[in-house]
């Protein structure tokens, strides 16, 4: 399910199947880091949209969490969980390509996915890329389904 | 030239006559062709996306098929992939939806290793036989919807999805 009213109403009637949300973090870099982040969101945010068309039916993908060099990560990362918690969700996955958040410790389990620059690729490998990556986190994302 | 003398009347009122036809119709003619235009528009149903795969190559056995088409939605226009699958059941070329019916998730070919030959929803652990049927017992409550396809130079097109015509 996407962020929209329509998907929304569904997710209201099928609470039970739909129990997971997906968070996207992304990184917003300034100055010489600016273009290297963008390269990183489009990633991203490709790969979520790709995670979402497969798992419709299960993941609730949330709009991108944007953050800045300046926020407190930990502060961020608190009143993230505190909020989500309110929610009906029984699992909430963060996906991001800042390996701060689980190397520091401040999502412990954030899933944390190597960016790749997919920018200059044409549209076959770029598909292709992001196939492989998601084939990669639908284990990650199973194993935390049947183990919770 | 003929023998029969038009007399003045005659002459002006077939002119006349003529003139007024041709403005009559001209006001008319829209006005028809509004009124008839539902009946004459044609179907939608002639889209069909080429995919790059050679119908040749099919086998018994579902293969996944890609094609790209644009949408737009709002000013937000983007190139969506859809995907089939794809198999050959004797010489018909059968391409199934691959949105599973319960919720939308997208189902994979011997997604399960417990069953080799059905689809497998991970969503859910939904299961579809080869042809589409939904296995009873698994959430979803509807067979796959179908393709129509079309060969052409032994490429495959894919059409528009109707609902399941094997079952």
């Amino acid at each position: 399910m996407n962020w929209t009213a329509n998907d929304l109403d569904l997710y209201m009637q099928q609470q039970e199947y739909i129990d997971t949300a997906l968070i996207p973090l992304v990184h917003i870099g300034s100055g010489g880091a600016m273009k290297q982040s963008a390269s990183s969101a489009e990633f991203l945010l490709n790969l979520c949209a790709f995670i979402e068309r497969q798992f419709k039916g299960r993941v609730v993908l949330f709009p991108p969490f944007s953050y800045t060099d300046g926020n407190d990560k930990s502060r961020l990362a608190s009143e993230w969980a505190d909020s989500v918690s309110d929610m009906p969700f029984k699992h909430v996955f963060y996906l991001t390509t800042d390996p701060s958040w689980s190397r520091e410790g401040i999502i412990a389990d954030a899933i944390w996915i190597p960016s790749i620059p997919i920018e200059s690729m044409d549209k076959k490998l770029k598909q292709s890329v992001l196939e492989d990556q998601v084939r990669q986190i639908i284990p990650v994302l199973t194993a935390k389904w049947t183990t919770e | 030239m003929s023998n029969t003398r038009v007399s003045r009347r005659q002459f002006l009122n077939y002119t006349l006559m003529g003139v007024g036809g041709f403005m009559a119709s001209g006001m008319l003619m829209p006005m028809i062709r509004f009124a008839v235009d539902p009946v004459l528009e044609g179907g939608a149903a002639g889209d069909f996306i080429p995919t790059s795969q050679k119908v040749s190559e099919l086998t018994e056995e579902p293969v996944r098929v890609d094609f790209t088409y644009d949408q737009v939605d709002g000013w937000y226009e983007s190139e969506v992939t859809g995907t089939a699958w794809v198999y050959k059941d004797g010489d018909k070329v059968i391409a199934l939806s691959p949105v599973c019916k319960h919720l939308g998730c997208t189902v994979n070919w011997a997604g399960d290793s417990a069953h080799p030959n059905q689809f497998f929803c991970p969503c859910h652990a939904g299961r579809y036989e080869k042809n589409g049927q939904n296995v009873a017992g698994t959430p979803p409550i509807g067979p796959l919807d179908e393709f129509d396809v079309k060969v052409e130079d032994d490429l495959l097109y894919l059409g528009a999805t109707k609902p399941n015509t094997l079952i």
